[in-house]
């Protein structure tokens, strides 16, 4: 046979049945994998109408509030909140595929604000959601992308030379999750000369660094990778916001989360463009649904799930440095 | 530009990861690559086959799905292998799917009747290969396999989101911390840039040498 005529003959068929085979092997193997990350993360998916009656039970602001207030006049104008954060957090900002509706603290909160802004009552409508990132936030902000960003977003003076945070609204701090029957960490220095995994868009590695110096960090994309490099072995432990590691532990008997209260103390803010003089706006809003328990409500619903306990209290607006 | 100037060593770590990565993606790529297109030019039809069906499997998987599939799912079937290899692996696997087609369109350019008047001749189809058609096919393929370098580097990154602390993954630190997003990723799309440049101008040397050769 000649170099010519094998060069040229085509196998289609073969090839495409072969691939084909192939593909179908690799996807079984994949699902029956056992750290496939949950699609609801054990948060407020099921009990959907109970939670939008806490947001349209939360309280409008009067015509001559709005008018004080230009960034409030123009998302009254133009109807819904555009807001800048993720679909995919559990207890904070989770989309349900089959219904499309985002809850969450976070989410929640978001639809809040663009109630009293608004008055409108379709919660599905109150909100656009821009999908950002560690990245992306604090330009989006700046260029008008998005009006406000909801994101588990970190309070810190770096971040506040570019753009203002209204609140704190939470505070949280990061935990450590382990395997379970792994009794060698038992706190944060017990991390030194261990392999921590965390997301890449956390604060939770700048912690790590600054508490255990001599930990090796690993940086993976999402929530459910981390959970899975602990599960596998490949990282000795996870670092992330307490709320979320408890949620994942829920979910997932082969992870434990240690003990003992959090290690660091994690303001979260609502990220604001800086010329756009929403922040007192936004502040007022915090404090009225800090009063009125719309709040407490909300954190019931959503992080309540899995911190055990009564909602704690409201952190004081303006309380940290870059608030 | 403080920033980078502060953590420069640690950036350059990063780079170095970067390189490790390409270097190690490439090569692997075409040692594969080139086994991969002498089987789907040869005379056998189960390894045309093969051949057929890796470049169509490979060439078509997302690196990332092939990542997240190596890096999360082979533990579960009792393998696990370390990030760096894996991710280095993964590229190789991918790449070498587009270098066996960048070879073999080189192959194919080398006119028919040289390989012909080769079997004339009496050479053996190895032989055909390595003295007739591959010298000759080397010239076309050099183009093709530059855009195989730089396809590897600029997918290096990828490795990134699997853990590695390759250059867009300590950028993504850095921003973390600093909330300088546009500083950070101008520095490494730079650094990129050079590298890709870099191995732009070894491929054109290259090629121009080969044709004074000729």
């Amino acid at each position: 046979m000649s170099l010519l005529s094998s060069v040229r003959r085509r196998r289609t068929a073969a090839v495409a049945g072969l691939s084909a085979a192939a593909l179908v092997a690799l996807s079984a193997c994949s699902s029956s994998s056992a750290s496939a990350p949950p699609i609801d993360g054990g948060g407020a998916g099921g009990h959907l109408s109970a939670y939008n009656k806490i947001i349209t039970a939360g309280p409008v602001a009067s015509d001559s509030e709005i008018n004080a207030n230009a960034w409030a006049k123009k998302i009254k104008q133009q109807g819904y909140l555009k807001v800048g954060g993720t679909d995919s957090g559990p207890l904070f900002s989770l989309r349900d595929l089959k219904s499309g509706e985002l809850t969450g603290f976070d989410a929640g909160l978001s639809q809040m604000l663009a109630h009293y802004i608004t008055g409108k009552t379709d919660v599905k409508a109150l909100t656009k959601l821009t999908i950002t990132s560690v990245d992306t936030r604090e330009t989006m902000l700046q260029n008008n992308t998005v009006d406000a960003v909801f994101a588990t977003y970190s309070i810190t003076p770096e971040r506040a030379q570019k753009v203002d945070f209204a609140g704190p609204y939470y505070q949280s701090g990061d935990s450590i999750m382990v395997k379970k029957g792994n009794t060698s960490i038992t706190s944060v220095k017990d991390l030194n000369g261990k392999t921590v995994a965390t997301e890449s868009n956390s604060t939770a590695a700048l912690a790590v660094h600054k508490l255990a110096p001599k930990a090796h960090v690993l940086l993976f994309k999402d929530d459910a990778q981390c959970v899975a490099a602990v599960q596998q072995g490949r990282a000795d432990a996870y670092v992330l916001d307490q709320g979320i590691l408890l949620g994942d532990a829920l979910s997932n008997p082969a992870v434990q989360v240690v003990g003992g209260d959090p290690f660091t103390v994690d303001p979260y803010g609502i990220g604001l463009n800086k010329q756009s003089g929403a922040k007192p706006f936004v502040n007022a809003f915090l404090k009225k649904i800090f009063a009125s328990g719309d709040w407490a409500k909300l954190y019931k619903a959503t992080i309540g799930t899995v911190v055990k306990g009564k909602a704690p209290t409201p952190p004081k607006i303006g309380s940290v440095p870059g608030s | 530009m403080h920033l980078i100037v502060t953590h420069f060593g640690f950036l350059m770590q990063g780079v170095l990861f970067t390189l490790g990565l390409t270097v190690i993606g490439f090569v692997g790529a075409l040692v594969l690559g080139t086994v991969l297109a002498v089987c789907r030019v040869g005379p056998i039809t189960p390894l045309r086959v093969i051949g057929s069906a890796y470049v169509e499997f490979f060439r078509n998987i997302p690196l990332l799905s092939l990542l997240v599939l190596f890096i999360f799912g082979l533990p579960d079937a009792g393998v696990t292998i370390p990030l760096f290899a894996s991710a280095a692996i993964c590229l190789a696997l991918s790449a070498s799917a587009f270098t066996c087609e960048a070879m073999r369109g080189g192959i194919n350019s080398v006119s028919v009747g040289q390989a012909e008047a080769a079997r004339a001749i009496g050479f053996s189809f190895v032989e055909v290969l390595r003295f007739v058609v591959l010298p000759q096919a080397f010239r076309a393929m050099v183009q093709p396999l530059v855009n195989v370098f730089i396809g590897v580097l600029l997918s290096s990154a990828l490795a990134a989101a699997v853990g590695v602390a390759e250059l867009t993954n300590r950028t993504q630190q850095l921003n973390l911390k600093y909330a300088e997003a546009v500083v950070c990723f101008l520095f490494a799309g730079a650094v990129y840039l050079v590298i890709a440049l870099a191995g732009g101008t070894v491929g054109s040397r290259l090629e121009r040498w080969l044709a004074i050769k000729r």
